[in-house]
């Protein structure tokens, strides 16, 4: 069963455009949404919540979001980013207005989380480090028992070891409890160290949605010597290097003599994706 | 909705209402527009809604399981209260004033005396304020200073029609002027009236900024 599916969800804006984007995220996957400043992704999460006036479908667990949104939402857990939220309120003071929200709210739940985050509810929320926040963020998710996680950059602004344990946090979320989550990043070590699936976005679009290894397996980076040759090719995203130009083929792709290829990093696969996007706009608005 | 307000009050009630509800204690001026006072309690309504923006107030409660239109619906109610709770300390504190200073200077140089249609005609000006303030401010909530500056602007022309009216007709000047315990049915006339043109200003200001909020994208 998909936890999250969403269908052609629009969202116009004078100089942007979500374009009709659609995916689903299996229960208890982490789908890591990549993709490079301006891609959409914050735009997309909040067109899933209904934050913005978007156009599309949005279905939670198979029911359709928005007939039901405020019992659905029950069942959602969004972290936008750290908490920046109230920063002179304790988090005494926020929880106990934000459990109120929750049928579900469990309290022995967030205590746990308390301990687990090294968090002390005295403190107010300008006293917390950036980690803090996103764990108490997730703190307050968890404690009502939300199924699936919209998480919005939550590891942007974390050091390397923060990250990690946010990391570790989500795999242990997924695989013990079987939470949905969905998180948005431009950093890609986390989502390889996290993701089954990735939903790469690139100006508005979703040109790759697929699980990880099948998408790392899907791309080869090909180096070729003049941009005639990778042209010929018919290479995507084609990019001048220090030693030449490199482009993107897929697998089965015959190779052209005097070409060499190495697996594709999900980096490279995003470098050259977003300039096959750039390419194409620039191709549309000509036209 | 319940929760929302418990919400609003909880995390977005700025400490300035607090200090503005004294603000009613004007009335023992011995001349001033006590019409003015209004706009104090307008001006925490302000205070309050510039402090939820700071604070990301709107992304977070739109987050939560609740319907997007009653998230305005909660602060105009909040807000409705603290209006009401200023009409009712203004005067039950001109009330006070009349029994302390019975033989006192009731006739307010300035403006209107501090009675019932005093009251009356604050809940005109607030019902106004909230007509222009909320649904200008649920259009665009980043902006929460321009709605102020019309709505306030708006409440100082009322507050200038009701000191004309007081010097130049005789309902203002001696019907609704001076003490409540004379003409006292036309008093509670322009009290209700006043409380009716409030709530029915009121009702449609929720309307319009639900209708707006819920175009508005966070």
């Amino acid at each position: 069963m998909n936890a999250l599916s969403v269908r052609g969800l629009t969202k116009r804006y004078p100089h942007f455009c979500l374009d009709a984007v659609s995916f689903d995220v299996a229960e208890g996957h982490i789908a890591g949404l990549i993709g490079g400043n301006g891609a959409g992704k914050s735009t997309l999460l909040k067109g899933i919540l209904h934050l913005i006036d978007a156009a599309g479908e949005v279905s939670v667990f198979g029911e359709p979001f928005r007939a039901d949104e405020v019992r659905l939402k029950q069942q959602i857990g969004f972290v936008g980013g750290g908490f920046r939220f109230y920063p002179m309120k304790r988090l005494a003071a926020i929880r106990s207005v934000y459990a109120a929200f929750y049928q579900n709210w469990n309290d022995e739940t967030y205590r746990s989380c308390l301990r687990r985050f090294g968090l002390d509810e005295r403190k107010r929320v300008r006293e917390l480090s950036d980690g803090m926040k996103v764990k108490f963020s997730l703190a307050l998710a968890l404690s009502h028992g939300a199924k699936l996680l919209l998480l919005d950059e939550p590891t942007s602004g974390l050091d390397p070891l923060s990250r990690e344990e946010f990391c570790d946090i989500l795999l242990s979320l997924s695989r013990e409890e079987k939470t949905t989550v969905l998180f948005s990043t431009h950093i890609s070590s986390d989502l390889l160290r996290t993701a089954d699936d990735v939903l790469l976005l690139s100006r508005g679009k979703l040109p790759e949605s697929r699980p990880l290894p099948e998408l790392l397996a899907r791309w080869k980076t090909v180096l070729f010597s003049t941009a005639k040759e990778a042209a010929a090719a018919n290479a995507a995203g084609v990019k001048k290097t220090k030693d030449g130009f490199e482009g993107l083929m897929t697998q089965g792709a015959p190779l052209p003599a005097n070409a060499a290829c190495r697996a594709a990093t999900l980096d490279e696969i995003l470098i050259h994706l977003e300039q096959t996007q750039k390419e194409d706009n620039a191709h549309a608005d000509t036209h | 909705m319940r929760t929302l307000i418990k919400k609003e009050l909880r995390l977005c009630l700025h400490p300035s209402v607090f200090l503005f509800f004294a603000f009613s204690a004007l009335v023992f001026a011995p001349n001033y527009p006590y019409e003015v006072i209004f706009f104090f309690s307008a001006l925490s309504v302000y205070f309050c809604c510039l402090s939820a923006r700071e604070n990301g107030d709107l992304p977070f409660t739109c987050a939560l399981p609740v319907r997007k239109a009653r998230v305005p619906l909660a602060r105009i109610l909040v807000a409705t209260g603290i209006q009401c709770a200023m009409l009712a300390l203004t005067g039950a504190l001109g009330a006070v004033k009349e029994a302390v200073f019975p033989d006192g200077p009731l006739l307010n140089r300035a403006g209107i005396s501090a009675n019932l249609a005093l009251v009356g005609n604050g809940a005109v000006i607030l019902g106004v304020f909230n007509l222009l303030f909320f649904p200008l401010l649920y259009r665009s909530p980043e902006r929460v200073g321009v709605p102020f500056l019309l709505a306030a602007a708006a409440q100082f022309l009322l507050v200038g029609l009701f000191l004309l009216l007081r010097w130049c007709t005789p309902l203002f000047s001696v019907t609704l002027n001076g003490s409540n315990a004379e003409h006292t049915a036309a008093k509670v006339a322009a009290l209700f009236i006043g409380l009716a043109a409030y709530a029915a200003m009121t009702a449609l200001s929720c309307f319009l900024s639900m209708r707006n909020f819920k175009k508005v994208d966070l």
